[in-house]
């Protein structure tokens, strides 16, 4: 907590950006906006990124010591022994009291904020580069805007409680255990952060959301990997970082022409759903769940809420072309064209800067997350939340994969899409969905007997590889299986397949690749209609451990040998 | 614990002519505000467990009305006094509206030893007590409330013997009950946590962080406690402790260097806060005279439990090291105590501001009886923190711009708003 100022009742409006209540540890996302906040701002040029105001969304931090607080005063510790159901914990949290000496600056916020407030999540563990837990704990938004304080704390209160809560959810307990710690050596901090975004109707939520990489892991066209890459989608970034579909570019190559084959193709893989923040009533109030705020939305609306005329795209069928902006009637496809390819809007030198500034700043390749609010007619003025800079590993030497073995006889899975670089040859069991039985429509089913299986595993020490299609890790479950990464946490190879009926790509931007390289698991993709498809008939042909319904859980004889090349880009796995 | 020779109404009406003079207050608010509204002073006869009467002195005193229906305490003593009675009234007035709540103030008491007497014969005595007093009690009229060596169960034979006699139930009328018989959430740490929640904001001005802060504690009762409990959350150490000997039924300090341990202690006590202070010396404590806990070398005093502790006979043994006095008891420390502190640069929070946190969760639980609805302990204490908060922030800023001691500040806040409430009203 050093240096981080104490949060003052008085003089609101001259409150320090970042301020906190309690003390102990600021948890790693909360370190790692105090960085950006003190460190990375003053060094992005103000000329170059002329019109966008920068800066961290004014937020208070509960430090490690009320959560501790917060846990001895209730007893919570041996509830959270007997390891109960997500539910459980959730209530019993709710029911349990705040510690009587931060509820008075608690309710001060409350008093004197009324705007949408994110309740996200800091502990200690997470953004680690050796154990990074991103998107394992829950972020809850509240629109903070009752006429009544008491609401008002009400609910904060109940977000805070929520998050803390989510510390020893089933899929946040696993997740520790495989980093190989107790849950006892997890601490959270809590962060209350002002939303970045405007008010439409019952909507709140940022014209632009975003996730900037240094490193580009699929580069296309002449873009280079160090080129870096950056995901935006409208409304909240809770769109991007669960995989949900987003828009992709290099920042060096803003105009670069996008990865799809034809004009159908990227109206069919563009976004068309948003996230705000709930500003009405809630449709079921339930401090249970994560989304008791939120609300979805498609691009009519946000059309109507005048979000769109720099984001969007429309298409022209005479021409079977799209042309930037509103111009026209027509299919609205969410490209970003008029604000990425602007001249008068110097989005993308904004970009750069800020993935340049944060990676000078922790001196290694980083992964930023961002929001923007428009000026909604014309672009400019446009002020810019820095929400999170992490760290982000990458390797590229030491394993080779030539062609040739991408050939051998011996290859059960061959792939030239991997993420990592390494090698496992120790793993005996594989985890796999079947293809010829899969419903796109059971993703959240086979999510939760993965989860089944997992903990068995993990409780085992048994490492596996896990097989599945589409999109590991997406919050949308026409994209592929929507796992939390606790859910999966012992697999320590993923391959990623396609389907006919599920056919995407990888999310560059989301907390479940980030974890994936954080914790050096090898990553495969492969396509269905590709040169060298899964030999499933080996697979489905090995001694069976009893499973699931949907999910086969296999034990070969003898380990195989999974071999990743990040640098070629090739990895395969031998039997 | 009391000097039988110090009046505190006389102490609380100079006090007041002071104030008076400061704000230039005309002679009709003077001598509304100088004494009583009205008072009520009758004898209570209980028979006895041995059969036998006895005659108990019971008062109730109304200091002023003008902001919302009277609120104060009901004391079981045996050195009660009218007088002293009068001035806790006053001081009420002042208080609530130091806090800002639509309350007056008024006190009351029985003369008595709660320790001599039997569960049955507190009950007769709680029942005879509201019994003759009910036509003038009420949530409209006038709150009772628990204080010193009356509790929860007190309240609810009160808050029985009231809706017996009136009908129906009235659950404003009587506060300070037990949770689980409508009362609020935090009424018992109320005062002791408030007491912090001030103790706290007066550190922030002193440059003091709370875990290298050093308190000695007189009093080890529902305040006591709950001010050493809460000062020990915020980091803070608590080296002694003076408190009712258990067996001897005299005064005596518990001291440990490294802090007292609450529980430990709370293990050794009884529940009107006297200590079997031999279990505390095996348990490793230094017990001393009932004078010593002023003496001791630390940055805090906490002054919890009678009034007039530090007076002009004792205040010279305040160690040089006290920064802070932070009055816990309705005036503990004397006018003439308080000047001499104040030329040796110690800051006194006064009780007005301290130990407001009891009426004003009595308060709360009159809104939460009213409106049949319970609020969480955090509804409760955030509520608590922001109001005595925002009272000190308000008492600190007039503090500093006039000149005045936080005690001075306090009272031109609060008679400033019995005044013009009291001339609005045509009383004055």
């Amino acid at each position: 907590m050093t240096g981080v100022p104490v949060f003052g009742r008085s003089g609101d409006r001259d409150r320090p950006a970042v301020t906190r209540i309690g003390g102990g540890g600021l948890g790693g996302k909360a370190a790692g906006l105090y960085l950006i906040q003190e460190e990375v701002i003053p060094r992005i040029d103000a000329d170059a990124t002329l019109g966008f105001s920068i800066g961290v969304p004014p937020m208070v931090v509960l430090g490690t010591d009320v959560f501790d607080r917060f846990m001895a005063d209730n007893r919570l510790w041996t509830l959270i022994a007997s390891e109960p159901p997500d539910d459980r914990v959730a209530l019993a949290f709710q029911r349990a009291e705040m510690p009587v000496e931060f509820v008075g600056d608690l309710r001060a916020l409350a008093e004197s904020m009324t705007t949408p407030l994110a309740v996200r999540s800091s502990s200690r563990l997470e953004d680690d580069l050796d154990h990074p837990f991103a998107g394992v704990y829950a972020t809850k938004m509240v629109p903070n805007n009752a006429f009544s304080p008491d609401e008002r704390f009400r609910s904060l209160v109940e977000a805070i409680k929520f998050v803390w809560a989510s510390t020893f959810f089933a899929s946040a307990r696993s997740a520790v255990a495989a980093a190989g710690k107790a849950p006892r050596d997890e601490k959270m901090a809590v962060i209350l952060q002002e939303v970045v975004g405007q008010r439409a109707g019952n909507r709140f939520y940022p014209c632009v959301s975003g996730v900037g990489r240094t490193y580009n892991f699929y580069p296309s066209g002449a873009a280079k990997p160090s080129d870096g890459v950056v995901n935006l989608a409208l409304g909240l970034g809770r769109t991007i970082v669960d995989g949900g579909r987003s828009w992709g570019f290099s920042p060096a190559l803003p105009k670069a022409p996008p990865p799809f084959n034809s004009v159908g193709e990227l109206l069919k893989n563009t976004q068309i759903r948003f996230w705000a923040v709930n500003m009405g009533p809630a449709e079921v109030p339930d401090p249970l769940r994560e989304t008791e705020y939120l609300i979805g939305a498609g691009l009519a609306e946000a059309e109507a809420d005048g979000a769109l005329r720099f984001l969007v795209s429309t298409y022209d069928a005479g021409s079977d072309r799209l042309d930037p902006g509103l111009g026209r009637h027509g299919p609205r496809a969410l490209t970003f064209a008029p604000l990425v390819a602007s001249r008068l809007i110097p989005f993308t030198d904004l970009m750069r800067q800020m993935l340049e500034a944060s990676r000078q700043v922790l001196d290694q390749d980083v992964e930023i997350e961002f929001a923007v609010r428009l000026d909604r007619r014309h672009g400019l003025p446009a002020d810019v939340g820095f929400l999170q800079v992490r760290p982000m590993r990458v390797v590229t030497e030491g394993i080779e994969v030539g062609e040739d073995l991408l050939d051998d006889p011996a290859a059960v899975i061959a792939s030239t899409h991997v993420l990592g670089n390494g090698v496992e040859d120790g793993i005996r069991d594989v985890v796999f969905l079947d293809p010829d039985h899969f419903d796109p429509e059971t993703t959240f089913d086979v999510a939760a007997e993965l989860e089944g299986i997992n903990r068995r595993l993990v409780a085992q020490d048994r490492p596996y590889i896990l097989i599945g299609f589409g999109r590991w890790g997406t919050s949308d479950v026409r994209l592929g299986i929507p796992v939390t990464w606790g859910q999966i946490s012992g697999a320590k190879v993923i391959v990623e397949a396609t389907l006919p009926e599920v056919n995407t790509d990888l999310s560059q931007g989301s907390h479940f690749f980030h974890n994936v390289l954080g914790f050096r698991i090898l990553y495969l993709s492969v396509e269905h209609d590709g040169p060298r498809p899964i030999d499933w008939a080996w697979l489905r042909s090995r001694p069976r451990v009893p499973g699931t319904e949907r999910v086969i859980h296999c034990r070969t004889e003898q380990p195989l040998v999974v071999r990743v090349d990040g640098r070629n880009m090739r990895g395969v796995i031998l039997r | 614990m009391t000097d039988p020779t110090f009046n505190p109404f006389l102490g609380a009406q100079s006090q007041f002519d002071r104030i008076a003079d400061l704000m230039g207050l005309d002679q009709s608010a003077r001598e509304l505000l100088r004494r009583p509204i009205h008072e009520h002073h009758f004898a209570i006869p209980i028979r006895m467990d041995d059969r036998q009467v006895r005659i108990f002195d019971g008062y109730r005193v109304v200091h002023n009305d003008a902001r919302g229906p009277a609120w104060g305490g009901v004391r079981f003593h045996p050195q009660e006094t009218p007088d002293t009675l009068r001035a806790l009234a006053m001081w009420m007035t002042w208080k609530t509206a130091i806090v800002d709540i639509p309350l007056g103030g008024s006190m009351g008491g029985v003369v008595c030893d709660p320790h001599d007497l039997s569960r049955w014969e507190q009950e007769a005595l709680c029942r005879a007590w509201v019994r003759r007093l009910a036509r003038d009690l009420g949530p409209e009229r006038d709150v009772v409330a628990p204080d010193i060596m009356t509790h929860g169960r007190h309240m609810i034979w009160m808050l029985d013997e009231f809706e017996a006699v009136h009908g129906g139930h009235r659950p404003g009328a009587i506060t300070g009950k037990p949770v689980y018989a409508g009362g609020s959430q935090g009424r018992t740490e109320a005062a002791g946590y408030g007491l912090v929640y001030t103790l706290r904001e007066a550190l922030k001005e002193l440059s003091l962080a709370p875990d290298r802060a050093v308190a000695s504690v007189q009093g080890f009762g529902a305040v006591g406690r709950h001010a050493i409990d809460l000062l020990i959350r915020i980091g803070g150490t608590v080296r002694s402790v003076a408190c009712l000997d258990r067996n001897t039924k005299t005064p005596a300090t518990l001291i440990r260097q490294g802090g007292v341990d609450l529980e430990e202690l709370q293990g050794f006590a009884d529940s009107f806060g006297s200590v079997d202070c031999e279990k505390a010396r095996t348990a490793g404590y230094d017990i001393k005279d009932g004078e010593a806990w002023l003496a001791e070398p630390v940055d805090i005093v906490i002054p919890a439990a009678l009034e007039n502790q530090i007076n002009e006979g004792n205040v010279q043994a305040v160690a040089p090291s006290v920064k802070l006095i932070v009055e816990g008891a309705n005036g503990p420390t004397s006018e003439s105590a308080e000047a001499t502190l104040k030329d040796r640069g110690v800051t006194v929070v006064p009780d007005l501001l301290a130990n407001a946190g009891g009426v004003l969760c009595s308060y709360f639980e009159q809104i939460q009886a009213a409106s049949n609805h319970y609020w969480t302990l955090a509804e409760v204490m955030s509520r608590l923190d922001h109001q005595l908060t925002s009272a000190f922030f308000e008492v600190g800023e007039l503090s500093r711009t006039k000149g005045l001691t936080l005690r001075d500040a306090a009272l031109v806040v609060g008679i400033d708003r019995v005044v013009s409430v009291s001339t609005d009203r045509g009383w004055v």
